[in-house]
This record gives C-alpha cells, sequence and structure tokens, in this order.
C-alpha cells in the first residue's frame, strides 16, 4: 500500500471517528436545550426571551445529528470505496507487470483487454471518489454552518440570561454548555474537512 | 516462472514453479495447468504475489479469455489468495473450490468469476470433451479438500500430499525417493492432522491408476516413487503437534 492509498484510508477512517465524537456533543446540546426550556419555564416572565431560544436551540441539536447520521452513512459508502480503488489500483499494477513479463509470449497481446478495462475501471473509482468527496465536504460545511449558528444563539442566551433574576447562573450554564458544544463540534468537522480537502483537486 | 509440460496428448498438463523472482519469505508453490482445445483450467493457481508471474506464463498457452476454469484444492493463502486478481481478469470464469469453503475464499474478491461449490463427495470438471474427477481428500490438510484426478494421462493433482519444502532451483521430479524422505516428513507430520482421514485416502487412491503424483509443492512422482510415496505415507504417524 503506498502512502497515498494509506492517507487516504486514514482520512476516511478518521472522518467516521470524528463525526461519532460530533454527534455525542450534539446530543448534550440538545440536553441542555431540554433543560433550558425547564429551567425557563419555572422562571415564567423572568426568562420570557430564553423560551423560544430553547426551542432554537433544541431544533439545531436535531439537524445536527440527522445531518451527522446522513453523513456517516456517506463516509461508509466513502470508505468502500476506497477499499474497491485499492483494489482496483492494485490488480490494474499487477496486470501491467503480467503484460510487461507476457511480452513474447505466443497469447500476451490477449492481456491487452483486461488491462484496458483494469484502467477504466481504476479511473472510475478515483472520480467517482472526488465526487464523493465533494458532496461530503459539502454536508459537513452546513454542519459547521449549524456550529456557528448554536454559538451566536449562545450568545444572545447570554444576554438573556442577564435579565433572569435568581435564574441566572443556571441559564448562564446552559448558554456556556451551548457553547462550549458549539466549539467542540466546529473543530472536530473542520479537522474532517482539513483532512478530505487534499482529495477534491488533485 | 519454470514452465514443464507433463502430459501431451489429446490435451496437455503443464506443471508451473520455481518462481525464481518471487519474494523469498513466501512458500514456493506448484500450479497446473490443463489446456484442451478451446479451454484452459489452473488449478491451485497460487498466491497474489504470483499472480503477474502466473498470468504471463500461461499465456504462454492459452489467450485469457480461454482461462475459462479455477480450481482450489482448499482456501490456503498460497492455493488461491490471486482469487481477486483473477476475478478482475477474467470475464467468463469458474472457480471449482470445496463448498464449505464458499463464504470463507469470496473474502479473497470473487464477483464476476462463478463460484461452483464442489461438494463433500467430490464431483467433476468438464474441459471440452474432458472430464476430470474430483476426489475427496478432506483433513489431508484442510477440513474441505480435494484433489484433480485426470483418467485419461493418469495424473493425480495431489494438493499439499506429497508436499516438500525444498530449494528453488530443485528438480521438478523426485530422483532418489529415500533421499527425499527427509524434506517430506516434517511437512506431513506437522500440517496433516488425521491419521483416519490418510487411511482412507491412501485406500481411495490406491484404486487410482497413477503415472505421476503432482502435489503443490517440492518435487512431482513418476512412476514406481508413488507407490513408494503411498506405502511410506501409510506408515507415517500424522498430527504430531498434540
Ligand atoms: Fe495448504
Ligand atoms: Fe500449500
Amino acid at each position: 500500500m503506498n502512502n497515498q492509498t494509506k492517507s487516504q484510508f486514514v482520512a476516511v477512517a478518521s472522518i467516521t471517528s470524528e463525526l461519532s465524537a460530533v454527534m455525542v456533543v450534539a446530543k448534550e446540546i440538545s440536553l441542555a436545550a431540554a433543560n433550558a426550556k425547564a429551567i425557563a419555564f419555572r422562571a415564567g416572565d423572568k426568562a420570557k426571551g430564553f423560551q423560544p431560544i430553547t426551542d432554537f436551540i433544541n431544533e439545531l441539536a436535531k439537524e445536527t445529528i440527522d445531518l451527522v447520521t446522513d453523513i456517516n452513512v456517506y463516509a461508509l459508502l466513502l470508505y468502500r470505496l476506497t477499499v474497491n480503488e485499492y483494489r482496483r489500483t492494485g490488480a490494474y499494477n499487477r496486470f501491467e507487470i503480467a503484460t510487461k513479463l507476457a511480452e513474447g509470449a505466443l497469447y500476451g497481446a490477449s492481456m491487452q483487454a483486461p488491462l484496458e478495462n483494469a484502467r477504466a475501471r481504476m479511473q472510475d473509482c478515483q472520480r467517482q471518489f472526488k465526487r464523493d468527496v465533494a458532496h461530503l465536504l459539502s454536508q459537513l460545511e452546513a454542519v459547521m454552518h449549524h456550529a456557528r449558528a448554536a454559538r451566536v444563539i449562545a450568545a444572545n442566551s447570554r444576554i438573556e440570561a442577564s435579565q433572569a433574576g435568581e435564574y441566572l447562573q443556571s441559564l448562564q450554564a446552559v448558554a456556556e454548555s451551548v457553547d462550549k458544544a458549539a466549539h467542540t463540534i466546529h473543530d472536530n468537522v473542520q479537522r474532517c474537512r482539513v483532512a478530505l480537502s487534499i482529495y477534491r483537486s488533485n | 516462472m519454470k514452465m514443464t509440460k507433463i502430459y501431451e496428448g489429446s490435451h496437455q498438463w503443464i506443471m508451473f514453479g520455481r518462481d525464481q523472482n518471487k519474494p523469498a519469505n513466501i512458500i514456493d508453490s506448484n500450479q497446473y495447468v490443463v489446456r484442451t482445445t478451446n479451454r484452459c483450467l489452473l488449478m491451485d493457481p497460487g498466491g497474489s504475489e504470483l499472480f503477474a508471474p502466473m498470468m504471463a506464463a500461461v499465456l504462454h498457452h492459452a489467450p485469457v479469455e480461454q482461462i475459462t476454469d479455477l480450481f482450489a484444492s482448499h482456501q490456503d493463502p498460497d492455493v488461491i489468495s490471486s482469487l481477486g486478481l483473477w476475478d478482475q481478469a477474467l470475464t467468463n470464469a469458474k472457480l471449482h473450490a470445496p463448498a464449505i469453503w464458499e463464504g470463507f475464499l469470496r473474502h479473497f474478491g470473487c464477483d464476476s468469476i462463478e463460484y461452483v461449490p464442489i461438494p463433500d463427495h467430490g464431483g467433476s470438471i468438464k474441459l471440452d470433451s474432458l472430464e476430470l474427477e474430483l476426489i475427496p481428500a478432506h483433513y489431508l490438510h484442510s477440513s474441505g479438500n480435494f484433489h484433480v484426478y485426470d483418467p485419461q494421462a493418469k495424473i493425480l493433482m495431489s494438493g499439499d500430499v506429497g508436499a516438500a519444502l525444498e530449494p528453488i532451483d530443485s528438480p521438478v521430479f523426485v530422483d532418489d525417493f529415500d533421499s527425499h524422505i527427509d524434506k517430506m516428513r516434517y511437512f506431513h507430520q506437522r500440517w496433516m492432522p488425521s491419521n483416519q482421514a490418510k487411511r482412507a485416502w491412501i485406500e481411495r487412491v490406491r484404486k487410482l491408476d497413477i503415472d505421476i503424483l503432482a502435489p503443490q509443492h517440492g518435487r512431482m512422482f513418476k512412476g514406481d516413487d508413488v507407490k513408494r510415496f503411498l506405502d511410506w505415507f501409510d506408515g507415517l504417524q500424522v498430527g504430531i503437534a498434540v
């Protein structure tokens, strides 16, 4: 296995592991939202501005979870494609060697067709991989977008929390945990994108 | 890759092996090919390292599209780990291999090649007008294991039975049976698990008319050496690791 193939395997495998961390954090956000909703309900009028925010946070967490679920399915497909490409490239390389070794053999020329087919199949795989990487990158971009939105909401939550009297601390803690979670998601997804981006165009 | 024609009649048997370019740390193996008018059967075609030299060697005898049949005596990597590569090279081929190994062998990649499962009691392979018999050799050494007998050429391709571990430049036929014993003893004692299976196989094989016994490693046995081998094997205790 050459280095290019190795790092491709690693890049694709790392997506799944980064995303499983994203999933955990997204579930934390969703929990924080439920928590915040309960507090806001108890706080009544003092936390009026906070109530719609909790719904929004919850929605965002759900969307992130759905998106990551989709991406995981896609990442698995990409992994299979990588395995396929590895197999096809290996076959093509060996067919090339066989063709060279068979120079001068009575039926050496009959190797041309399998060699051409193997080349075409390998190139198909490479093209498909690039297409799929581009698609995956745009899905990851959507998750990043959600994470950025969550951070803005967290900032708003902090402001709303300051009006909530004795509930200030617990609502601020909610805002804090949403912000932290969004930060983590942002970082993890960013790492996925960096790992994948080198396969987009070269 | 050295090629030795071992039978020439209405069809041919060719032995391939002694590949000087193979990596030093993998076991040397013999591959056998039966060539009929329009078809070509590869028996124990070998590990993936061997694919390119083997393919190139076969192209001296048949075009790719006439390689229609593969046979795997059992599931070992030195026998058939090249399957995934043949699978991508051949468009119209069958793999004859033990039924119990199907789910395992497919790990090597077997999408375009048709897997023809050999039931435990054996079967046959038809190539043009030639019919080869698949002789059960279970537990010698694999739990699902077959040998190929050609009643016309009187050749028994015997998989790992009769195998010897030898230098890459050794001759293809046994020339002095007694001195060959040392090269076979440990292999048979350690790799073959069952005295009972061995006895059943010897009984079955003694009834066949055999000119050449052709193992997957080491040298072939010709003429009286075939009987010498069967007698020696008959008296050998196997399964020594327990
Ligand atoms: Fe074996
Ligand atoms: Fe073997």
